[in-house]
This record gives C-alpha cells, structure tokens and sequence, in this order.
C-alpha cells in the first residue's frame, strides 16, 4: 500500500513539472536588482521612486524588476557593504561616500566606467568633477553639499550684523555679539569630526587662496603644515569665543542648543539645518563662509559630494541595473524626488526650490566664491580631529599640532 | 569507557563549534593578518611580514595608549580588591539586611558596562553640573568628561562601579569559609578585631585575594566598553585605552586592518603572559 502511494505521489510531481512549460515569448523577464542604500530615513520616498521605475520597465521593456532594498543604519553600514564587497557578494548598486571613499573603492576594482550614461552628460560641472577619477565619471551624485558655518539670522539681524568676510570683520562682529551678552560661537567637542570641520574650511581657504599646490606638495612630501599655519587665525577665535564644556556636547545636544538661540554661530554644514529646523521650525538659518584671512577669497563655499551611486562591475543584470542608474537622473521624474529628499540640485535640468540657505551658499558659489572638498589622507583627516580636540583642552601646542600632522600625512603615503 | 567518551564529545560539540567558528578561526584570521598590510577592503593584499610589528614599537599612540592602560590597571587592582574586601566584610557582619545589600552591590555588574557608560555620562555632564550650582560646590563643577584630569577618575568611578559587585560575591564566599572557631578562640585570647583579620582572616581568603587580583587584571587590560561609552577615548587621546587604539586603528579613517592585527597581538600576548603567571602562582598553592 505505501509503495503504491509513493509511486502515485512522485507521479503526479513529475507531471506537474510539465507545467513549466518552456517560456512563451510574451512573457516579462524576470531581473531581482540588489540596491543598497544608506539612507534609512528616505526608505519610504525610494520605494515609491522605485515603483515608477518598475512600471516603467514593464511598459518599456517588458521586464519585471524586483528591487531588493537594503538601508542600514550609516554606522554600520560602511562595514556592512565593504564585507560583501571583499567576499564577491557585492549588491548591483550601493552608496559610498564620494570624496572619501571613491580613491579606496577604485583601487580595489569595486567601480563601473558609467561616463557614457546618458546622465552623466546631465551633471552640473562642479558634481561632476568630484565623482570622476582617474578621467572616468564612477558613481552618480545624489547628495551634494554647499556648507560653510551656520549663522542665526534673527541673532545677527537683531545686532544688524552681516556674515563677516574678512578676520577683521569676524572681530568686529564676535565683539558686538559679546558687548550684548550672545555667545558667538557654538562649541561641540564631543564628537570629534565636528571640530574637524573648522580644519577642513581653514585649509580649503588658505591652500585654495593662498597655495593651491599645497596638497600635492604634501603627497609628494615636499611641504609642511608650517605653510598654512594661520588657520589657527580663525581656530583660535572660534575656540575662545565659544560655548562652555564643549566636550559634553555631541551632535544631537548642539543642535538643540543652536535651535534654542544659545549661540549665533555654529560651524557645522547645511546638513544639519533640517534637523535644527525640526527642533524649532521658527529659527532662521543662513550659510556663510569661512574666513581665514583679510583676503576675501580665502572665505570660500565647501563643494563637496558625499553619498552617491555606483554599479558593480559584477552585477549579473548589468543592463536593468544602468536604467535604474539612469532613471535616478531621468528628466522627469527626478527633479520630483530630489525635491522630496530635500537634496541639491545635481544636474542642469534640476529645478525645483531649495531651502533658502542652500541658495545663499550657492549664491557665494556663483560669485566664484566656492571651492572643491581638498582630498587630505584619511588618516590624517582622523588625525586632525583627534588634535583639535586635544589643542582646545591645551595639552596640545600649535608646533606640535604641526608636526605630527606631518608626521602622519608622511607615514599615510607608504 | 568509549561509549562514556562519545556521549561526551557529543554534549559539548555544538558550544565547541561556535567556540571554534566564532572565536577561535577569527584569531587565527588575525593572526595571519598581522602580517598583511590589508585595509579591510581591497582583496589584493600584500604579505609584509614583520613590517606591522616593527610600526607599532616606533607608534608614539600604542605606547601611550599601552601606558595609560597601566597606569588604569595598577589603580584598579588596588581599589577594586580593597572596595569588595570591605564591602564584603560589612556585608558579613549584617544578620537582616544581608542579601538585600548584596544585591544592590552585585546589581551594577548585570548591567551591560555601555548602558551603564551613558547612564553616568548623564550623571556627570547633567546631573553632577546642576547638584554643583544648588550647592555652590567649585569641586563639583568640574568638567568630568572634558578634562583629562578629571576623565581619568570618572572612567575609574564608573569601572568600579561596574565591577566591584563580582569580586565582592567571591570574598563574601571566602569569608564564609574562614573557620569560625579560630576566629573564636582569638577573641577569647584577647585579639581585637584588626589583629584577628590580619592574622587569621586574611591567609585563610589569600586563594580568593589571588584570584581577585587576577581577574581585575585581566579584565582592565582588555577594558572598552566604559572608555568608549563615556569619553570614547577623549578628549584628543587622553583616555585612550589598548583596545580602543586598536578598533580606532583598524575602523576608523585609519582603515589599517593588519597592523590593527598585529596591535591585537600584542594585546593578546600580554594577557596571555598575565594568565600565565596566574596559572603558575595557583597551581604552586595548590600543592601547599
């Protein structure tokens, strides 16, 4: 009796095998797309991108795409996606950090050529520029960034203060912001890439300004930190006239304080204003430049490109994957979903409203008042980080501080 | 006797196997590591032999970091030991309220130390600051975390915190085996308290102070999750402890997996020599 029911069992599976009949011509290609994004607080509006983007393909193409997205939390996320690269499981496309990570991922053959997309011929110049190395464009820019230090502008209106563009200038308003009793600068120690901002705006106007082969100077071991020395000019003047106990403060703790008008100037970028603004939705935030000197154009506009999208060179569906790379730009729909995301606009045809900050940081740019993200060694911008916190607390000196950035930058380049 | 063997081996091989995978083949990883320059990404990695180890003894942030880890153990050792012995006295002489004091010692330690971390991160930048105005106290007001002076000590409070409860449980049971009728028979003779803890108490719990003093070794050399939580290693590098040094090394801009490796080694070696002599000292009593 079992033999028989076995027997009739194993014949009816056979036999529903030939249900799988060899693929009609009109049905859809099946394609899975592994994307992994780093932006676990836009999940929703990628989903719904997403979703036109499948429609479009089954109309289009009349292929059925499965999108299998992974958003990790940014902590994690970098040691997430750099063990699925190193162990060959590498997702279709992923988000790594332009300006800090693009060097690294490309030596290791992680990066696509993509310069003959059709959007890459939609990048603005200065975007464009940041995500091409070694002459090639590799990854498409989602968030791009104009940042200098953050102002209060009903703080500086209150005083009829304007942004200051010179050292001297910068004087005058921290002492009238004194002469009232405001604090002018906001101090957040505890984490230590904020402060390192200072360092990264300090050097990008002075080597900019000043010496703009500074930084091949220093790769070719040929220059020394001496050279740019005066940005303890302005560092100096932000950390004496600053917020009390800055290494109590991290991210989260400084932006509440700003919200609540405890200081009149922040030095942290045009990221963090949408957070200030959820913490008060009545404060007025305006960008400024730095300034590192009396020469105005050493007071220059970051431009920089931090998460953007690459293709892996060994994506299994090659071709699905570049529409989806390509429909990100598509002249269309992105402008949509870049406003949503309240990102800059990347490309020229990009032209929806933006917050008023950002336009007054580009303001500054279209004045020529901008420069590009210095690429420094990651060690030694770590290094820096890790000095300015020491040197606010005193148990570093300026020589020192010098010298052992030296140091490192030297040891960064075997 | 074979079958007794299967059965054996058959219990303990699934905790053997995730020892194995989990921690034994990630050291043997490290150690082959230690002697590549891999970044923890690019697959093409060289084999430079002893280069790493050569680096670090010339490394201005180890050798700091190694110091201050030294100058962190020597205090714990002594403190942590000389706390739980006390506590652990006094909560001997209790008759009612015994456990009820035992619990509320030992209750830091179930604790995760990271929680624990940020819990006093709110006691010394909100609470201590406000405690500190309505006193007037000048003290008080100090900034616990900021400062280097003073980070130091809160990194200690908060370790002790975590860790006195532990060692307090083994001297409490070493007390307890402490015989009863020499400890009579002194104060009959006239001994006061001092003299019958230092001359009979105290030889009879030498085995627990041995262990004690091992364990806090051991387990300050190797201490992360207070410093990280609490002060991450700042302000600059002022509290920068061994394993902190090496999970900066090796995760952070620095990206240097291999010679993280090799500090790892060094790391391990230590605490390999400290178990060591440990092992020796003990088994040495043990055939008195």
């Amino acid at each position: 009796m079992k033999k028989i029911l076995l027997l009739l069992v194993s014949f009816m599976l056979v036999a529903s095998l030939s249900a799988c009949a060899a693929p009609q011509d009109d049905a859809p290609r099946k394609v899975t797309l592994k994307v992994f994004m780093t932006f676990p607080r836009f999940q929703e509006q990628f989903e719904d991108y997403f979703e036109q983007f499948k429609v479009k393909m089954l109309a289009e193409k009349n292929i059925d795409v499965t999108i299998d997205l992974e958003m990790p939390i940014s902590d994690q996320a970098d040691q997430i996606l750099k063990a699925r690269l190193s162990t060959n499981d590498a997702p279709d496309l992923f988000t790594l950090h332009a300006i800090a990570d693009i060097p690294s991922y490309y030596e290791a053959g992680y990066l696509s050529d993509l310069s003959n997309q059709p959007f890459a011929s939609e990048l603005l110049e200065n975007v464009k520029d940041i995500v091409t190395y070694d002459g090639k464009v590799v990854a498409l820019p989602l968030e791009s960034l104009a940042w200098g230090y953050l102002y209060n502008k009903d703080i500086f209106e209150k005083y009829s203060l304007t942004a200051p563009q010179t050292i001297t200038e910068m004087n005058n308003v921290v002492k009238v912001l004194k002469d009232n009793g405001e604090t002018p600068f906001l101090l957040a120690f505890q984490e230590s890439w904020i402060p390192q901002l200072m360092t990264a705006l300090a050097i990008g106007g002075v080597v900019t300004s000043e010496k703009p082969d500074f930084v091949d100077r220093m790769n070719a071991g040929t220059a020394s930190y001496t050279e740019i020395a005066k940005i303890f000019d302005i560092i100096d003047i932000i950390m004496n006239n600053g917020t009390e106990k800055p290494f109590e403060v991290g991210n989260a703790a400084a932006s509440a304080d700003f919200a609540a008008g405890k200081a009149a100037m922040w030095v942290q970028g045009t990221w963090q204003a949408q957070a200030i603004l959820d913490i008060n939705p009545n404060i007025n935030i305006g960008t400024a430049p730095l300034p590192v000197s009396e020469n105005v154009n050493g007071s220059l506009i970051n431009l920089s490109v931090s998460t953007s999208l690459a293709l892996s060179p060994t994506s299994k569906n090659k071709d699905v994957a570049l529409e989806l790379l390509n429909f990100i730009l598509d002249k269309e729909a992105s402008s949509a979903l870049f406003e949503e995301l309240k990102f800059n606009p990347v490309a020229k045809f990009h032209d929806y409203e933006v917050f008023p900050w950002a336009d007054e940081a580009m303001s500054y740019v279209a004045l020529g008042r901008g420069y590009r993200d210095l690429s420094l060694p990651g060690a030694v911008t770590g290094e820096q980080a890790k000095l300015l916190q020491s040197y606010y607390a005193k148990t570093v000196t300026k020589a020192e501080f010098i010298a052992t950035i030296d140091e490192v930058w030297a040891n960064s380049l075997e | 006797m074979k079958e007794k063997n299967k059965s054996i081996t058959l219990f303990i091989l699934p905790a053997l196997l995730f020892y194995a995978v989990f921690t034994l083949a990630p050291a043997f990883g490290g150690i082959w590591y230690s002697f590549t320059n891999f970044n923890g990404l690019n697959p093409n990695y060289e084999f430079i032999g002893l280069r790493n180890y050569e680096m670090l003894i010339k490394d201005k942030n180890f050798i700091n970091s190694i110091l201050f880890t030294l100058r962190f153990v020597g205090i714990m050792v002594i403190l942590q030991n000389i706390i739980a012995l006390i506590l652990a006295l006094l909560i001997e002489t209790r008759t009612k309220t015994k456990t009820l004091f035992r619990t509320l010692v030992f209750m830091p330690n179930m604790l995760s130390m990271i929680i624990g971390g940020f819990m006093w991160m709110f006691i010394f930048t909100r609470a201590l600051p406000y405690i500190a105005n309505i006193l007037n106290s000048e003290a008080l007001n100090v900034s616990w975390i900021g400062d280097p002076k003073y980070s130091f000590i809160a990194i200690i409070i908060v370790s002790l915190w975590g860790g006195v409860g532990y060692l307090m449980i083994i001297y409490v049971a070493a007390l307890q085996g402490v015989a009863k009728n020499l400890k009579e028979a002194a104060m009959i003779d006239g001994a006061n308290t001092f003299q019958v803890f230092r001359n009979i108490t105290l030889p009879a719990i030498m085995p627990a102070i041995t262990i004690g003093i091992f364990v806090t070794l051991n387990n300050s050399f190797k201490v992360f999750d207070v410093v990280y939580s609490l002060t991450g290693g700042g302000p600059g590098r002022s509290t920068q402890v061994i394993a902190l040094n090496i999970f900066e090394e090796a995760y952070s801009f620095n990206n240097r997996f291999g010679y993280a490796s090799a500090k790892s080694m060094v790391l391990f070696l230590i605490v390999f020599v400290v178990t060591l002599i440990q092992l020796i000292i003990m088994r040495r009593k043990e055939v008195n």
